[in-house]
């Protein structure tokens, strides 16, 4: 059985917005999934409906078979969330978090003392949570999420706001998590660089679409194992004919702004650059790089990605 | 598993959260003793009125207690939906209303501890009652299903309005300006007779007859409403005005508090 399935999904909020325009998806048993992209993308939008905090317009959505709009009692008991903003009673301690999780989940507290030992909580639990730091917080809500050891664990948007180093520190937490459990991780980020270290598949959502869902292999490798990139002064579509007049450049090149960034496939860097030499192309600069998941964005989206963010 | 487990879970949950808050039990207690043991005295100097009025104005706090305590506790709410662990709680396999109730349990409670409070504070003062055992029940039970009403108006606004300033500017038109024509200083008979009729449709005008009824045996308060012969028919028609109201009250909050929960 799927732990996720998405069907035809859609949301158009009061005012005609449409928020989420009928995505199709499936998560694996034990598969970790980013729904990457920037804010105003649909992925909380996503996220909320398969939490049932949303209500869809059309489409179904599964929780391990479970109907999220039918049976949100069933889904709700297979599932846990990691929310972006701290959700947490800043009077109560620690602990008590992680009791009532397990008390509304109906799990027992068994799972609580490995938690708190694993995810460095023990010197903590017992105080307020007001007095933790960010990072403090944000690895107590995943013991908690976890206490009631879930088959679908969604984590939204989890280091944002948090320091570098704390934000390092977390991510080899939730990659941890794929070790230590069955569970499946249903992650969103606008953070590339977690997506590709994390996720086993990505959906890439824009405006509401998935436009790109595969592993993050198969995705930089559409656009093949170097791209070449050029700053040029006025006219960059004009820059841009000229390179797929000569076949330099094909349709999956791109520009944001005055850069030009070219997929090369199976040609060589030196041998590009040369004939944009040979083509007289004034530009600033010019040079060769591996792709990253923020090209796949870029020629998916127009847009760049930490910028939208 | 019966809703009883996860709302003795939800209602503790809330419970905790009061205790760390000082102003939810003591505060609302401040206006209605200041009522009870300096104004109703020096009410009862000033007009030359006897003894009993004393009782009279003791009985009328009551009916603001129950309004402001209960709308500090649904400030609670709030506070919940802004920066606690609400948004943890909706993703909770418990059907949302239970949230509610394990609100409302809470309320309950402090509200009684509250009016436990005032009247023992009113007795110490001096101030007597004339309570049959009987008379105590239609006290309690008036207070329950008046809080409960009360909770369910706070509950209400709480879902309606986005923020805390927003709250707090709309609770003296609900938990205030009732208390004035509801017979809480003076009997209702006192007002212009537009005003009376008005009266007579406010739940805490039935309450507060209710609650002198028990605690004092007095029906004046019910024949103002009713103008009938009997006293007990009086108070049973009261009691489901009031049990109505907490009833209503109660299945709005559940709707609206789904309702704001849900996108």
């Amino acid at each position: 059985m799927l732990a996720i399935e998405v069907s035809k999904l859609r949301k158009v909020y009061a005012g005609g917005i449409e928020a989420v325009k009928g995505i199709d998806f499936e998560v694996a048993p034990g598969e970790v999934f980013g729904l990457l992209g920037p804010n105003g993308a649909g992925k909380s939008t996503t996220i909320g409906m398969l939490t049932t905090t949303v209500a869809p317009t059309s489409g179904t959505a599964r929780l391990a078979g479970f109907d999220v709009g039918k049976e949100p009692l069933r889904a709700r008991s297979v599932s846990s969330v990691v929310f972006q903003d701290p959700v947490v009673d800043r009077a109560l301690t620690g602990r008590r978090h992680l009791e009532l999780h397990a008390r509304l989940w109906r799990a027992g507290a068994g799972a609580i003392g490995g938690l708190v030992e694993a995810l460095g909580l023990a010197e903590l639990i017992d105080r307020p949570v007001g007095s933790y730091s960010g990072g403090e917080r944000r690895r107590l809500e995943i013991a908690r999420a976890l206490v009631s050891q879930p088959r679908v664990l969604f984590l939204d948007e989890p280091t944002v706001g948090l320091d570098p180093r704390i934000r390092h520190e977390l991510l080899d937490v939730i990659a941890g998590l794929r070790a230590r459990s069955e569970t499946t991780l249903l992650l969103t980020t606008h953070y590339l660089d977690e997506a590709e270290q994390l996720c086993d598949r990505i959906a890439i959502m824009h405006a509401g679409r998935i436009v790109a869902l595969d592993t993050p292999g198969a995705l930089l490798a559409g656009l093949g194992r170097e791209l070449l990139e050029l700053r040029v002064p006025g006219d960059v579509s004009a820059a841009a004919l000229a390179l797929r007049t000569r076949g330099i450049a094909g349709d999956d090149a791109f520009a944001v702004g005055s850069t030009l960034t070219v997929p090369l496939h199976d040609r060589a860097g030196a041998e590009a650059i040369a004939a944009v030499g040979d083509l007289g192309l004034a530009a600033m600069s010019i040079g060769t790089r591996e792709p990253t998941l923020d090209d796949v964005y870029l020629r998916l989206t127009g847009g760049r990605l930490a910028e939208a963010a | 598993m019966t809703a009883l487990a996860p709302t003795a879970t939800l209602a503790r949950r809330r419970f905790q959260l009061t205790a760390r808050t000082p102003r939810e039990l003591f505060v609302p207690l401040l206006t209605p003793i200041m009522f009870a043991l300096v104004i109703a005295p020096a009410l009862k100097a000033a007009l030359h009125t006897d003894a009993a009025y004393e009782s009279f104005v003791a009985i009328g706090t009551v009916g603001l207690l129950i309004p402001l305590n209960t709308m500090f506790a649904g400030l609670g709410a709030i506070v919940d939906r802004e920066s606690g662990a609400q948004r943890e709680l909706l993703a909770a396999p418990v059907p949302r209303a239970l949230i509610v109730l394990g609100n409302l349990t809470v309320a309950v409670a402090v509200t009684a501890l509250q009016l436990t409070t005032l009247i023992a504070v009113a007795r110490l003062r001096g101030i007597h009652f004339h309570a049959s055992t009987t008379g105590v029940l239609w006290f309690v039970g008036t207070a329950l299903l008046f809080t409960i009403g009360m909770y369910g108006a706070a509950e209400t606004l709480a879902s309606r309005v986005p923020r805390q300033e927003e709250y707090i500017a709309r609770v003296p038109a609900i938990a205030i300006l009732p208390w004035f024509l509801a017979g809480a200083l003076f009997p209702i008979t006192a007002l212009t007779s537009g005003l009376t009729w008005i009266a007579k449709f406010l739940p805490l005008t039935h309450g507060l007859a209710l609650l002198r009824y028990g605690l004092n045996g007095d029906a004046t308060g019910l024949h103002s409403i009713w103008k009938l012969s009997d006293p007990t028919a009086m108070a049973g028609l009261s009691l489901a005005v009031v049990a109505v109201f907490a009833a209503l009250l109660t299945a709005v909050s559940i709707r609206a508090f789904a309702r704001s929960a849900l996108r």
